[in-house]
C-alpha cells in the first residue's frame, strides 16, 4: 500500500476531512486512529463469519434468528459506510494531478480489496430488492467478509511474491503432476480394469483414484494382480516424492525472497553510511523499509555490523 | 532457397525468439495435444463412447495427420543445424530423431500407422501410447528440466534415501509377518504380501489393515512413524538440491557480471549476454538489479 507522497495543500475544510479519512482507512501511516479503525473491522469481520457458522447449526438458528438477522443488518449497515467512504476518500490518493479524483477510486473498485468489500456487502441488498433470492447462495456471498481481513495481513503478500517468484518451479512440479496423472491412471485402467471394473471403470474414475493415492498415499482400492501391485507401489513412492518437490519449491522460495530483502537493505545501509553520517530522515527511512521487509532487530544489527567492518578494513588499507 | 526455407522451419520449430510464428506454432501444438489427451480420457468412458465413438475416430485421424506432418518437418529441417564440414545434413536429423523429444514424437505418432496394419493389436495398449504425446509438452517447459538437473545434482543423498526406505519396508515387513502371520494369514501370511502393507503404511501413515496382535500394533505404529522421517528426508534432500541450484546460478550469472562491470563499459553484446543468462535462469528483474547494485558499492 503506497500512500501518495507529499500532501498537497488542502484547501477546504472537506478536503482535509477527505484526506484525514483517507489515511486513516488506507493505514499506510499507522497513527492511533487507524489502528483503531483496523481493529474494530477485523473484529466485525471475525464476529460476522462466527454468526454464519453458527447460524447454520438448525437449532441455534431457530432459537436466535431474530439477533442474528438484527446482527447482519447492523453489520451491513456499518460494512456499506465503510464502502462508500472509502470510495468518497480514495479521490485523493493521487490529488497532486487536478481533476484525477476518479484515478484513485477506479483503482480501488477494481482492486482486488474493492472486489471483496462490495461483494461481501451487496447480496444484502439484492436480498431485500428480490426477497425470493436463494439464502444459501447469500450466505456464501457474506461468507466473502473473511477476505476483508486480508488487507490487513501483510504476510499473506508476502507468500503471494515468494510463489510468484518462483512460478516456473511450481509449473513444472504442476506439469510433473498432470503427466503422472495422465500416465499411471490410464496404465492402472488397463492393469487393473477388468479385474476390478467396479472400481476402475473409465480412465477418469482412475484419475479420482490416483489423485486419492497421491493426497494420502492410499487410493481406497487395494490391486488384484502382481502388475497392479508394482503400480500402487510406485504410484506411492511417487506421492512422497511429489509432495518433498513442493515443499522444497517453497522452502527455497522463502529462503530466496529472506536473502533477497537482506541484500536489499543491506545496499541501502550501504548508501546511508556512504557518506559518514546518518540523518534523521535516512534512519527513518531504513526503519520503515525493516517493517515491510519483517525483519527482527538482531538481522538489522547484523549487517550494519557487517557492513561498518567492511568500512573500516577499507579505511585501514587506505 | 530451399536451404533458406529449412533454415527458418528449423528456428520456427525449435521456438526462436527470432520469429513471433514460432509462439503460434508453440501453442497450436500444446492445444492439439491437450484435446487429444482429454479424448483420450473421455473415449474411455463406455457411456461417452457409444455416443461420439465416430467424433473421436475423426479426430484421432486428424490430429495423427497434424503429428505427422509436424515429424516430417522437424526432421527434414534439422538437416540444416550442422553445416556439411560439421557433420552434414543427417548428423542434424540422427540427434534429433534418438533424443528423447525426438522418441517421443515418433511413439505418439506412430501407434496409428501400426494398427492400421495390424489391426488385431491390443486397442488397450494403444490408447496408452496415445497418452504418451502429453509427453510432446515437456519440450516447452525448461522449469521441468531444471528440476531433473537439482534432483540430478543430489542423486546420491536420493540414493541414500531410497536405500533408507527399502531396509525399513523389508525390516517393518518380516516383524509385521512373524507377529501377525499366524493371526492374518490373508495379508501377512508371507513377506511380499507384508512388504505391500509396509509401503501403504510408510506412504500413508495408515495401513490398509488393521493389526490385531499388541506387536503388531507397536510395529504398525513405528512403521507410520517412520513414514513421517521418510517425507522429512526427502523433502529436506529437494528442498537443498533446490536452494543449492539457486545460488549457483546467481553465482555464475555474478561473476559474468563483474566481469561485465570490470572496464567500467557495458557494450551492446555484453548487455545481450546478460540479458540471456538472465533469461536462461530465470532471474527476475529486481533480483538483477539488486546484484548491478552491490557489484557498484563493492567497486567504490
Amino acid at each position: 500500500m503506497t500512500n501518495s507522497s507529499t500532501p498537497a495543500v488542502p484547501t477546504s475544510a472537506t478536503q482535509r476531512l477527505q484526506r484525514r479519512v483517507f489515511e486513516i482507512l488506507d493505514g499506510a501511516v499507522l497513527d492511533g486512529a487507524s489502528k483503531a479503525c483496523e481493529i474494530f473491522i477485523a473484529t466485525l469481520v471475525v464476529a460476522n463469519v462466527l454468526a454464519i457458522i453458527l447460524e447454520s447449526m438448525h437449532d441455534l438458528h431457530e432459537a436466535y434468528s431474530a439477533y442474528f438477522h438484527m446482527f447482519d443488518l447492523v453489520s451491513v449497515v456499518v460494512f456499506s459506510i465503510e464502502y462508500v467512504l472509502r470510495v468518497w476518500s480514495y479521490g485523493v490518493k493521487y490529488a497532486e494531478a487536478p481533476g484525477s479524483a476518479w484515478r484513485g477510486r477506479k483503482e480501488y473498485l477494481f482492486s482486488v480489496f474493492g472486489m471483496v468489500d462490495f461483494f461481501s456487502t451487496v447480496p444484502f441488498y439484492l436480498q431485500l430488492v428480490f426477497p425470493g433470492a436463494d439464502l444459501r447462495v447469500l450466505r456464501m456471498f457474506r461468507l466473502l467478509r473473511i477476505f476483508k481481513l486480508s488487507r490487513y495481513n501483510s504476510a499473506m503478500d508476502d507468500m503471494f511474491e515468494a510463489i510468484k517468484a518462483e512460478k516456473d518451479s511450481f509449473s513444472s512440479a504442476m506439469f510433473l503432476l498432470l503427466i503422472s496423472c495422465l500416465l499411471f491412471s490410464s496404465l492402472i485402467y488397463i492393469i487393473e480394469g477388468h479385474d476390478q471394473p467396479e472400481v476402475f471403470p473409465s480412465i477418469p474414475a482412475a484419475m479420482h483414484w490416483f489423485i486419492l493415492t497421491i493426497i494420502s498415499g492410499w487410493g481406497n482400492v487395494d490391486p488384484v494382480t502382481y502388475l497392479g501391485v508394482v503400480l500402487v507401489v510406485v504410484t506411492q513412492v511417487l506421492a512422497i516424492a511429489l509432495a518433498a518437490i513442493l515443499t522444497g519449491v517453497v522452502a527455497t522460495a522463502y529462503t530466496a525472497q529472506v536473502q533477497r530483502r537482506e541484500a536489499a537493505y543491506e545496499t541501502e545501509v550501504r548508501e546511508v553510511l556512504a557518506d559518514g553520517v546518518v540523518t534523521e530522515e535516512e534512519r527513518a527511512k531504513l526503519r520503515q523499509m525493516q517493517a515491510k521487509f519483517g525483519m527482527t532487530d538482531e538481522q538489522v544489527e547484523a549487517i550494519a555490523e557487517q557492513v561498518n567492518a567492511e568500512r573500516r578494513a577499507a579505511g585501514n588499507q587506505e | 532457397m530451399v536451404n533458406n526455407l529449412k533454415l527458418t522451419l528449423m528456428e520456427i520449430l525449435d521456438g526462436s525468439p527470432k520469429y513471433k510464428v514460432s509462439r503460434y506454432v508453440e501453442w497450436l501444438i500444446t492445444l492439439v495435444v491437450l484435446v487429444n489427451c482429454s479424448a483420450v480420457i473421455l473415449d474411455s468412458v463406455p457411456e461417452i463412447h457409444a455416443e461420439y465413438k465416430d467424433f473421436f475416430h475423426e479426430l484421432e485421424f486428424w490430429s495423427v495427420m497434424f503429428f505427422t506432418v509436424e515429424y516430417v518437418l522437424r526432421v527434414w529441417s534439422l538437416g540444416a543445424r550442422f553445416s556439411a564440414e560439421e557433420g552434414g545434413a543427417w548428423k542434424g536429423r540422427r540427434q534429433y530423431v534418438f533424443s528423447p523429444f525426438g522418441l517421443v514424437d515418433f511413439f505418439a505418432t506412430m501407434p496409428h500407422y501400426l494398427h492400421m496394419f495390424f489391426p488385431t493389436l491390443d486397442l488397450r495398449i494403444l490408447r496408452v501410447l496415445r497418452l504418451l504425446r502429453i509427453l510432446k509438452l515437456s519440450k516447452y517447459n525448461t522449469a521441468l528440466q531444471d528440476l531433473f538437473h537439482a534432483v540430478h545434482s543430489e542423486r546420491r543423498a536420493f540414493g541414500s534415501a531410497a536405500f533408507l526406505l527399502l531396509i525399513a519396508t523389508i525390516v517393518s515387513a518380516s516383524l509385521m509377518h512373524f507377529a501377525e502371520g499366524h493371526e492374518q494369514p490373508e495379508f501377512f501370511g508371507s513377506i511380499p504380501h507384508s512388504i505391500y502393507w509396509s509401503i501403504v503404511t510408510i506412504t500413508s501413515g495408515y495401513g490398509n489393515v488393521e493389526p490385531v496382535t499388541k506387536a503388531g500394533e507397536v510395529i504398525a505404529l513405528l512403521t507410520g512413524f517412520l513414514g513421517v522421517c521418510m517425507a522429512a528426508i526427502m523433502t529436506g534432500i529437494v528442498a537443498s538440491a533446490f536452494s543449492n541450484q539457486l545460488s549457483r546460478k546467481k553465482a555464475a550469472y555474478q561473476s559474468q557480471l563483474r566481469a561485465v562491470l570490470a572496464d567500467g563499459v557495458v557494450s551492446d553484446a555484453e548487455r545481450a549476454m546478460l540479458k540471456k543468462l538472465q533469461a536462461q535462469y530465470r532471474l527476475s528483474d529486481a533480483q538483477v538489479q539488486l546484484f548491478i547494485d552491490e557489484a557498484q558499492n563493492k567497486k567504490k
